[in-house]
């Protein structure tokens, strides 16, 4: 049952998650073998909490409170039936922004970049997205539920080595430069999302945060920057037992098991979401075959 | 001499008498105050002990359910309604038993008791952000008014002629009374609504009272007006003076030793030579009632007994106790009449919406806000 509750992306590969999930899905049977309506939850895809993870409540149990997050669900959903959303991106996606902007324009403004960082959860979820315009590097944050954003593409679904591209502000330029007219490559129906193992090129110190103590894994020239001191010091601050520690991971996530059974209330709306987006996809894919 | 001697003794021993008697009005002086001069703490009559001493009473299992069915009989049985495990009590309220009032600006309407239980953003139609405090009220119900002429709290709250208004007492969150004192539960007998967990007072018109057992809802408010909302606050515990007062400390390193959060100076010196009142120092933290004040309410939730109030800050933790009523913020106070003296959702209950918004507020249901580009 603790395993089940593991779900660190990081540590957990793909077979210790297949094992999470089975061991969650065929304790529910065990459970509740007789009645169907139960079996229904098992519908809900395993890769949900990593689709959608601002469905889910912040862990902190003080925090918590089932009818403020009911509430917030069904807002979210609300908005979600109103915007063009992906189903799915990830740190290391290229997005691009559509928003209702007063200061701009034509009041529209369309913003390409990199997803460097995904945080909070229920309606305060926000994404930023980076990229380098006029040899400048520009952020900008959104909000996932703000009514202004107008749409939201995904030109490149992908994954990067990391959890957070914060590195890319002290790397070289081309690293977060994206064409502002790039066109979205599809990737076929049913694949997994590739990881992009580009490594980027960090430039010399001054950093902004100290990249080494962070154990990062798309960084190709860290080692020549370091002085025998830092080398040390991240040494000694290393915490490589944490990945075992299995009361922190307990405290850091939602149990699987209301996971399932969160996902399993918005799981409905989700699915009709998903299915008009596919449904949208083909209209627009057939006049171009015939063009 | 002899005789002069006797006489002498009698009469002392007279005035001796005399003085004992105290018949002269004796003044006897006070200096300072003393402990005696202290006014007299008179808590209000429901201020008694709440929980019963868990002993183990050796009921039976059938007594058990027996004394279940007995409850569920008197109160109804369980049921979660608006979202908060209560009793499906069958009202015995008549509305119209009390005389009916105009509303009228000067008269003060109960408020109610609820809980805070998150905060998330809404956005505004001009898409401007605004923060959000989610406070649920929480199985309301009036169990007690108490007139004018009888209301009279040792501690006078600072209100303007006090003697025009009366009190009532509102309760929440019913409880099973198994685990409560006898004389807890005797405060509800009259009310007919099951013993609650909490229990607040609030200082009305008596224009404004509400017979025992009525049941307080969300939409005693409206929205777009604004309200007081008090709570107690976190409590941090004996906190120094860089939690306290964000005082900024001192550098780690540079030659400071060992004062690296501490206060530094605190005056003094000179002619002074002590400390003067009212400096930051460290201290006890949190656990104070405050209130914040003039919030407006932005949307209700009538399915869940839900409203959303400006700010993040109220005072208190998630899930923690507020009271919650009118302004006394005058220039935000309501223009138009609120539900006087409170509205009674039995009677409009299809009409009732789930949602309540405020006309600025943006719905998530609505679709995308576009500006509109400027003619030229």
């Amino acid at each position: 049952m603790i395993i089940s509750r593991l779900i660190n992306k990081r540590i957990c590969n793909a077979t210790a998650l297949q094992r999470a999930v089975s061991s969650t899905s065929s304790s529910q049977n065990a459970i509740t073998s007789e009645s169907p309506k139960h079996r229904r939850t098992s519908l809900v895809s395993p890769s949900y909490r990593f689709m959608y993870p601002e469905f889910l409540p912040d862990p902190k149990p003080e925090w918590r409170n089932l009818i403020r997050e009911k509430l917030e669900r069904k807002d979210m959903l609300a908005r979600r039936s109103k915007i063009e959303m992906p189903s799915e991106f990830y740190v290391g996606s290229v997005l691009a922004v559509t928003s209702s902007d007063p200061h701009a324009a034509g009041k529209t403004s369309r913003f390409v970049g990199i997803c460097i960082d995904r945080q909070g959860c229920g309606l305060r979820a926000k994404f930023i997205l980076r990229n380098v315009i006029d040899h400048q590097g520009v952020e900008v944050l959104y909000d996932m539920y703000d009514p202004t954003l107008q749409k939201l593409e995904v030109l490149r679904l992908e994954k990067r080595l990391d959890d957070k591209l914060y590195y890319l502000r002290d790397c070289l330029p081309e690293f977060s430069t994206f064409d502002l007219n790039m066109e979205a490559d599809i990737l076929p129906e049913g694949s997994e999302v590739p990881i992009n193992d580009t490594k980027a090129v960090l430039k010399p110190r001054p950093w902004l945060e100290r990249w080494e103590r962070q154990d990062l894994k798309g960084i190709s020239n860290l080692e020549e920057f370091l002085t025998p001191k830092m080398v040390r010091q991240a040494k000694q601050r290393e915490t490589p037992w944490e990945q075992y520690d299995l009361m922190k991971e307990y405290r850091r996530t939602i149990p699987a098991e209301e996971q399932s059974q969160i996902y399993s209330e918005v799981y409905s709306e989700l699915h009709q979401f998903e299915l008009a987006r596919k449904k949208m996809k083909r209209k627009r894919n057939i006049p171009s075959k015939l063009a | 001499m002899s005789f002069l001697i006797k006489n002498g003794t009698q009469v002392r021993n007279i005035i001796f008498d005399f003085s004992r008697l105290r018949i002269s009005p004796q003044i006897q002086q006070t200096r300072g105050r003393t402990n005696l001069n202290r006014p007299k703490l008179k808590n209000p009559s429901w201020f008694v002990k709440k929980e019963r001493a868990g002993f183990q009473d050796y009921i039976t299992p059938e007594n058990q359910t027996f004394i279940q069915e007995v409850l569920h009989e008197q109160f109804g049985a369980p049921a979660i309604i608006k979202g908060v495990q209560s009793f499906q009590s069958h009202s015995l309220i008549k509305s119209d038993e009390l005389e009916k009032h105009a509303w009228d600006p000067a008269f003060r309407r109960t408020g109610v008791l609820g809980r805070k239980i998150g905060q998330y953003p809404l956005w505004l139609k001009d898409g401007k952000r605004i923060d959000t405090t989610l406070l649920q009220v929480v199985d309301n119900h009036v169990i007690k008014y108490i007139p004018p002429e009888e209301f009279s709290p040792s501690i006078k709250p600072r209100i303007n002629k006090l003697n025009k208004y009366g009190c009532l007492v509102v309760g929440s969150e019913s409880v099973d009374p198994t685990s409560l004192t006898k004389d807890y539960c005797g405060l509800f007998r009259d009310s007919g609504v099951m013993p609650k967990k909490n229990l607040g007072r609030f200082i009305i018109s008596p224009e404004a009272q509400l017979l025992p057992g009525t049941p307080l809802n969300v939409t005693h408010f409206k929205v777009g007006n604004y309200v007081d909302v008090r709570g107690k606050t976190v409590d941090y515990g004996f906190q120094g003076v860089c939690k306290r007062h964000g005082f900024k400390g001192m550098p780690a390193s540079h030659g400071v030793t060992r004062t690296h959060r501490r206060p530094g100076n605190i005056g003094g010196g000179g002619e002074k030579a002590r400390v003067w009142p009212g400096t930051k120092l460290p201290g006890h933290m949190g656990n104070r009632w405050r209130m914040n004040k003039g919030l407006k309410i932005w949307r209700m939730n009538t399915q869940y007994n839900v409203m959303w109030v400006s700010g993040h800050a109220i005072a208190g933790p998630t899930n923690g106790l507020v009271y919650i009523f009118d302004t006394i913020l005058r220039l935000r106070r309501p223009g138009l009449s609120p539900p006087f003296p409170t509205s009674f959702e039995e009677e409009n209950k299809e009409s009732l919406p789930v949602d309540l918004y405020d006309d600025e507020v943006h719905r998530f249901e609505d679709s995308t806000i576009f500006f509109e580009p400027e003619k030229v």
